[in-house]
């Protein structure tokens, strides 16, 4: 579908205008773009010549790209499981189904970084796991969570981990699993010894991914030459340099207290931080704290080794009254973060019965359940709240590896739309409807979750 | 399963009573006097009810049916004036004789409070087997008070099924008044069993195993060149020959089957089966067959039966995410003779009418529980039986395994029918439908000149709360009471 050029451009400056809030606000941070524009046109032209594209549109409501840019009275383009294009006035292919959101919110669909239950299994293999007709999935996308990752992130000494971001596409076995193993995690403190290993892990992979990268020119040197072997056990490190992984660590040190205590000893985390940021910077690139308590105290330091975080802005841990200033949580932490230019996901809180994903099992399950509550104690602690959105979207997606497929409304990406009563990040606002591959997979009216609940 | 506590020439005695009884009615039976039952309500499950009509049974079989067919000279008469006769019911999917139905009325007694009920595991709890062509019939005890209870509630057909995922075995159809394993046999290898379940294994199984089937089918189909190839076909046949004839063949075995009696206790097969099973009698084949150079794997070989029409399948899918996970593992999937069964509605995967189109891809009826569902964690009633029939697929309903299933099933189909769903398709989901399921609509099913005499006799009609039965008749014979 080709948009008449002068509408492609007055489309490109209302943007421009409409979003110079929005562009203040994220000074800083990446280069403005340009969503609409960036059509996929000719991998669009090939299918459409195999099979007519079913086209759906969202219409009329103001939209959140997820990027911290916001479009009011625009549309939202669905082909198939695609979205084709974002703007106003958008000129609808024939056959379209519309959607009138006229007076609604529109974001991209809420992504948590930790997740469990709605319809993915408890462990690998994931594919053959899923039940896509659990009614927990429903309960999810009334929360707005249209993707999760599901499994475990990994711990101990060296990375390690087996998971998979689950979408929640109700009915739709093959939709369920965006990707697996995105992610893997380790946990610090290191002892000395591990830490070696670790090095010499990087050492190995770095030398491995240099005669990979040289072997086209030895190899015309010396035809007999062989494929440089990989290093024994280092597939994970390799990833991991590549950018194909993405490597959290753990600040809490793992495992799990079953009575639900805080860290006990240190009421801060600064020293396992900056052992995180040590690795990063061995690796020379950024990895993903989880859950980094005192991040507020170094938030610079973070964004210096282009690292992100993993946060809930509940989470509390009192200060140690001798030092109170460098100690404890911080219900800014988040804002903090956020202005040092660190992109910062947010969970909910470790908790005695919740644990520390976004679920709905368990006791706390229907409280855990709201991600954008979560956020919403980010804005609340001073961050802006465009940029709160992120951290349910585009910056979560870039946590778990995905952001080329999820996390913002921009073409080409998932079709995962959440149409908003209210705003995104306000207690009292409901999902109305949430596309999930393009397939509108809840609608508040016809589930019998809310529907008894009008505003 | 003694004989309550008689004193042992009490019942050395009551026995030869009861042997000469039998004797005697199995002569009465066999001598040409026909029954003939008059002034009934006849469902004859072929079309519409008859009022007032008569039926007539020499042999065992149907003779003649209708308002004004004749009573022969000499017939045996039985008033039947407000009461109705249908067809004996046919339970295709059970597991009676298999599981212990005992231990779960005893358990509440034994221990009050805190019992541990038997949560059902997802794929029926065998997990995800490779043994299609163990038969679940020899693992089996034949002397157990379950196959006459079945029959006194108005089972006249029923069917052996072996639990668990992926190949878990051959079914069998018993005659569910048989005494011991021979006469319990109607059909050692009446359908095969498959199960779907969500789990990797299962699919591994089913893909690989059914890809190797459709390899050995294009073996048999190739002209048989080598030698030692054209050998294994025929040892394959004898046992697809087996089912072909069945009706027929079953009907020339039942009387010439005093031979049972080398079939001694089968006390050295009992519980202890189900693992047991696969290894004595995969062993064998293959023994048979190794003579020739490259072993044939039994399973597989089933499974080429399958798809080469001389066998049926039972096709378990119970839920929704089930069908969406088998259509992930075959994207078109095999022809074959097969009926879907949905053991039990699972809403946390979705009931089977959330995927209506799926269902109707397989082209074939499907047996349902006979009961309602709700919407997930909620208490909304919704009628996957209706929505299925109205999808224009057949349906049929379960028995369950034990007779207080059975029993209750009257009582869930008038539920159903008070909800929408056609008398008539209810009434013949527990009989003509299960029947074909099984393979054996030309014998039993419906009231039609020709078939097996398995009647019930109900007063009033069997779909009002006050209705009651008052009489089986198997092969025209009735089945005595509860002794």
């Amino acid at each position: 579908m080709r948009m008449p050029s002068i509408v492609s451009f007055a489309l490109l400056a209302t943007v421009l205008l409409a979003d110079l809030p929005a562009q203040r606000g994220r000074r800083g941070q990446r280069p403005p773009q340009q969503p609409e524009q960036a059509a996929p046109a000719p991998e669009a032209k090939k299918e459409e010549s195999k099979k007519p594209k079913a086209y759906l549109a969202v219409v009329g409501a103001d939209v959140y790209l997820g990027t911290g840019q916001r479009m009011t009275g625009a549309t939202v383009l669905v082909a198939d499981d695609k979205i084709e294009s974002v703007g106003q006035n958008l000129e609808l292919p024939e056959g379209t189904t519309v959607i009138d959101a006229k007076g609604k919110i529109v974001s991209p669909g809420f992504i948590c970084v930790l997740g469990n239950g709605m319809g993915a299994p408890r462990s690998a293999p994931f594919a053959d796991g899923v039940n896509p007709f659990d009614p927990e999935i429903k309960q999810g996308l009334a929360a707005g969570i249209t993707a999760f990752m599901a499994g475990s992130p990994g711990g101990g000494s060296s990375p390690s981990g087996s998971n998979a971001v689950i979408k929640l596409a109700y009915g739709d076995v093959k939709g369920m699993v965006l990707e697996e193993n995105t992610v893997v995690a380790m946990n610090v403190p290191l002892s000395l010894a591990d830490r070696e290993k670790l090095e010499q892990a990087v050492k190995q992979a770095r030398e491995y991914i240099e005669a990979v990268d040289n072997f086209p020119k030895t190899k015309a040197a010396d035809p007999n030459a062989k494929e440089p072997p990989m290093p024994r056990g280092g597939e994970t490190m390799v990833a991991i340099l590549r950018g194909e992984k993405k490597l959290w660590i753990n600040l809490s040190g793992g495992g799990f207290n079953p009575f639900g205590g805080r860290r006990t000893g240190a009421a801060s985390d600064l020293p396992a931080i900056r052992e995180a940021l040590e690795i990063s910077k061995l690796l020379g690139q950024g990895v993903v704290l989880q859950k980094p308590t005192s991040a507020w105290l170094a938030p610079d330091e973070i964004a210096a080794t282009g690292s992100m975080v993993v946060i809930s802005p509940r989470d509390r841990l009192p200060a140690d009254p001798k030092d109170p200033d460098r100690t404890g949580s911080n219900i800014a932490s988040t804002a903090l973060l956020a202005a040092a230019g660190v992109p910062v996901a947010v969970t909910c809180p470790g908790g005695m019965f919740g644990g520390t994903g976004v679920g709905t099992g368990g006791i706390l399950g229907q409280d855990l359940n709201t991600p954008h509550v979560d956020a919403a104690f980010a804005v609340r602690g001073g961050l802006d709240n465009r940029k709160a959105l992120r951290t349910l979207t585009l910056d979560a997606a870039r946590i778990l590896g995905v952001d080329a497929r999820i996390g913002s409304l921009e073409a080409g990406k998932d079709a995962d739309i959440l149409i908003l009563d209210g705003d995104p990040l306000h207690y009292a606002t409901f999902v109305e409807t949430a596309i999930v591959n393009g397939k509108v997979v809840y609608e508040k009216a016809k589930e019998p979750l809310f529907r008894h609940i009008s505003r | 399963m003694n004989m309550q506590h008689l004193p042992r020439s009490l019942s050395f005695a009551a026995c030869t009573a009861a042997l000469l009884a039998l004797a005697s009615a199995r002569a009465a039976a066999q001598d040409a006097r026909p029954i003939a039952f008059t002034n009934a309500r006849l469902l004859t499950m072929a079309g519409e009810p008859i009022e007032g009509g008569t039926l007539v049974v020499r042999n065992g079989k149907i003779e003649a049916i209708g308002k004004d067919a004749v009573v022969p000279a000499g017939a045996r008469v039985i008033d039947c004036t407000d009461m109705t006769i249908m067809p004996g019911l046919v339970s295709a999917v059970s597991s009676a004789g298999l599981t212990q139905p005992p231990s779960r009325r005893t358990q509440p007694t034994q221990q009050r409070g805190r019992r541990s009920m038997p949560m059902p595991m997802p794929g029926g709890g065998g997990g995800a087997q490779d043994k299609a062509a163990t038969r679940v019939v020899d693992g089996i005890y034949a002397k157990q008070p379950v196959f006459g209870d079945l029959l006194r509630a108005g089972v006249t057909t029923l069917a052996l099924t072996p639990p668990g995922s992926a190949f878990p075995g051959l079914g069998a159809i018993l005659n569910p008044d048989g005494k011991s394993l021979d006469e319990l046999t109607e059909q050692a290898e009446g359908f095969v069993q498959i199960g779907m379940s969500i789990d990797a294994q299962t699919k591994k199984l089913l893909k690989g195993n059914f890809d190797a089937a459709a390899k050995v089918l294009e073996a048999r189909k190739k002209p048989p060149e080598p030698k030692p190839e054209e050998k294994k076909p025929e040892e394959a046949k004898p046992e697809a020959k087996k089912e072909e004839p069945k009706p027929e063949e079953k009907k020339g075995e039942t009387p010439p089957q005093p031979q049972p009696t080398p079939t001694p206790d089968p006390k050295p097969e009992p519980k202890p089966e189900p693992k047991q099973d696969p290894k004595p009698a995969q062993p064998q084949q293959p023994a048979a067959q190794r003579r020739p150079e490259p072993p044939k794997n039994p399973n597989i070989e089933v499974l080429a039966d399958l798809l080469e029409g001389k066998r049926r399948a039972m096709l378990e899918i119970s839920s929704a995410a089930e069908m969406l996970h088998w259509q992930q593992v075959f994207e078109t999937t095999p022809k074959f003779q097969r009926t879907l069964v949905v053991q039990s509605y699972n809403t946390q995967q979705g009931t089977i009418d959330e995927v209506l189109e799926q269902a109707k891809s397989f082209e074939c009826a499907v047996l349902l529980p006979p009961t309602l569902s709700t919407t997930p964690r909620s208490r909304m009633l919704t009628h996957p039986a209706k929505a299925l029939h109205d999808a224009g697929i057949e349906i049929g309903f379960l028995l369950g395994s034990n007779d207080a299933t059975v029993k209750q099933t009257f009582f869930r189909l008038m539920e159903l029918v008070r909800t929408g769903l056609p008398s008539d398709v209810a009434l013949r989901g527990v009989t003509l439908v299960p029947a074909k399921a099984l393979g054996v609509q030309e014998r039993t099913g419906s009231l039609e000149v020709g078939k097996d005499a398995d009647l019930l006799v109900f007063h009033g009609d069997p779909l009002t709360p006050s209705s009651e039965l008052h009489a089986v008749w198997r092969r025209g014979q009735k089945v005595p009471e509860k002794p």
